[in-house]
């Protein structure tokens, strides 16, 4: 059976100043895999343990305990390298060079041979619309444009597992459509991304799968219709809803919110008819019954508790 | 390929650093502020004073060497210090690193980006000794590669040396320990240092010799005229400081594969 494209075994990672006692644990005993050709988040608030965990697989900084493998190798070795096309946040260049010669020099570091760099080059300053500023020096472009750029360079060596960590940082919503398209495009090409993103509507949009770390910890990882699906629930709104009556409703595991003059009840949705029955049984009007979908945001923030890492 | 890529780029690089071109502006300045009592000297020479003021000159002509070989030393430490602490607190080593080269491959690239930029200067330097001593009336009489190789050797070792110490401190630190070493070269090759013989004995062996690798044992400055020096001689002194400048990269390499390239 093949390796799975990430693979992270009890991943753990203290840093610590140098002549100084601090210890700060950035990753806690992380355990997680991502298959071929999944789109993945790797999601948690700032100071999580998100970009530790990233520069561990691209082989930046090493593990302090545990076992991490991209395709099967360690990260860090070259076999690895040769099929990650990684985007760091804050993407940075050599300003004194334009494009074309940032990526023509990305392609001769990346060991991929073509017949035609140039035309290889041109195409992917195209699919990030930066052909016409191609001549431009890197310094004096937007911070879109460099992350454009960015994204450019980390297709050039068209790799099999693309790491992106906050892809559409600096992008107007424009552009952040053109990435998510790019994505998506990428996904149907069946190549494994992993990205790492604070728009949790655009993840909900794209991933297959999500990780989701704070304070270092695996706080929840799984298939993302799975766990949205679990956190669906139903609305009901009645006129009124007498109090040993709400009793008996919050009983099935329901919650209930009083307006001026409706009441709503948030259930399971396989509680809906046995609420709903009982409602009319004891003479409720059942106004509404609307199916909630939940959205990652509100998972997210329920498992994080909407706070970042100290 | 991938490490004579990072050559060129980190060459490409120095070409534009202000600081270096600063420096080296500055440097090109005295140079010229020493052409004017060269002539004033070359001026007021008759047949009286000839012997007087042939002196003159040649000393001038060895003190721009001795400046020549100072200010290479701290330029190939500083470019080799700078050239990596630059490329780690801006980040762009992180999308040079996620490409499929092994880190030493990156650090030989950078080191060899340093060496073409002093290989650019020492051609320069030995350019600009050699119009001061024909405008000085005085000729070289020694063989060019010895000018060309032993300074290289030397920069190889100072610039080997810095890209170790960048991998654990900030470059600042680095120029700071590279100027103390080499005082301490100086200092511990000369009994009248005043340094006690048990310390001056294991720094004389530990600190790099650059007066073995100094051009000027084969240059008889006053005279102009060439040491006859065996080539085995030759040969000892730049495997010695090969040796030590290799000892020094391998370290850097050593301590660059297990530190965090996170940004500083």
């Amino acid at each position: 059976m093949a390796a799975p494209a990430i693979e992270f075994a009890d991943v753990t990672k203290v840093y610590q100043r140098r002549f100084a006692r601090v210890r700060v644990p950035a990753l806690a005993s992380v355990s997680f895999e991502v298959a071929r050709g999944e789109v993945c988040a790797f999601l948690g608030p700032n100071g999580a343990g998100k970009t530790t965990g990233m520069s561990i697989l691209m082989g930046f900084i090493y593990a302090d305990q545990g076992r991490a493998r991209v395709f099967g190798y360690r990260p860090g070795e070259v076999r690895a390298k040769e099929r990650i096309g990684f985007l760091p946040e804050n993407f940075a260049f050599y300003r004194y060079l334009n494009a074309e010669k940032l990526l023509q020099f990305h392609l001769r570091l990346s060991g991929r041979r073509v017949e035609n760099p140039g035309a290889l080059i041109a195409g992917l300053l195209a699919k990030v619309k930066l052909e016409s500023y191609k001549g431009l020096k890197i310094g004096k472009y937007s911070r879109g444009m460099v992350q454009r750029l960015g994204i450019a360079q980390a297709l050039l060596g068209d790799p099999e597992l693309l790491v992106l960590d906050e892809p559409t940082s600096g992008l107007d919503p424009a552009g952040r459509k053109e990435v998510r398209d790019l994505i998506l495009a990428l996904k149907a090409e069946g190549k494994t991304i992993f990205l790492s993103s604070h728009i949790l509507s655009e993840v909900e949009q794209i991933c297959d799968r999500v990780i989701i770390i704070d304070r270092g910890r695996l706080v929840r990882a799984g298939a993302l219709q799975q766990m949205l699906a679990e956190g669906n629930r139903v609305e009901i709104i009645v006129d009124q809803l007498p109090e040993d009556l709400e009793q008996a409703v919050k009983e099935q595991g329901a919650s209930v919110e009083r307006d001026l003059n409706r009441v709503r009840i948030a259930a399971d949705p396989a509680q809906k008819r046995a609420l709903a029955e009982m409602l009319w049984a004891r003479g409720c009007d059942v106004i509404s019954l609307t199916p909630m979908k939940s959205s990652l945001e509100e998972m997210f923030l329920k498992l994080v508790g909407g706070g970042g890492a100290e | 390929m991938k490490v004579r890529t990072i050559a060129l780029s980190t060459f490409g690089s120095f070409l534009r650093n202000k600081v270096i071109l600063l420096f080296c502006s500055l440097f090109a300045c005295i140079v010229l502020l020493m052409m004017s009592p060269l002539l004033a000297y070359k001026a007021m020479t008759d047949a009286s004073n000839a012997q007087q003021m042939q002196g003159f000159i040649l000393n001038e002509v060895a003190g721009l060497m001795s400046l020549v070989s100072g200010f290479g030393s701290l330029l190939a430490a500083w470019a080799a210090a700078d050239s990596m602490a630059g490329e780690m607190k801006s980040g762009t080593i992180l999308a040079v690193m996620a490409r499929p080269l092994r880190r030493w491959e990156f650090l030989a690239g950078k080191y060899l980006g340093v060496l073409l930029l002093m290989a650019v200067y020492v051609v320069a330097m030995l350019g600009v000794t050699f119009l001061l001593a024909w405008l000085g009336g005085q000729r070289f009489h020694t063989s060019l590669w010895t000018l060309l190789v032993y300074p290289m050797v030397r920069y190889a070792i100072w610039a080997a040396i810095a890209m170790f110490l960048v991998t654990l401190l900030h470059p600042v630190f680095v120029i700071g320990i590279v100027g103390i070493l080499a005082t301490l070269v100086q200092m511990s090759g000369s009994p009248r240092s005043g340094i006690p013989v048990w310390i001056r004995a294991p720094l004389h062996f530990a600190l790099p010799l650059t007066g073995l690798l100094s051009e000027e044992r084969f240059l008889v400055i006053t005279r102009a005229s060439l040491k006859p020096y065996p080539w085995t001689n030759h040969l000892t002194a730049l495997a010695y400081g090969l040796d030590y400048a290799l000892v020094w990269f391998l370290l850097a390499a050593l301590v660059f594969q297990y530190r965090n390239l996170a940004r500083d």
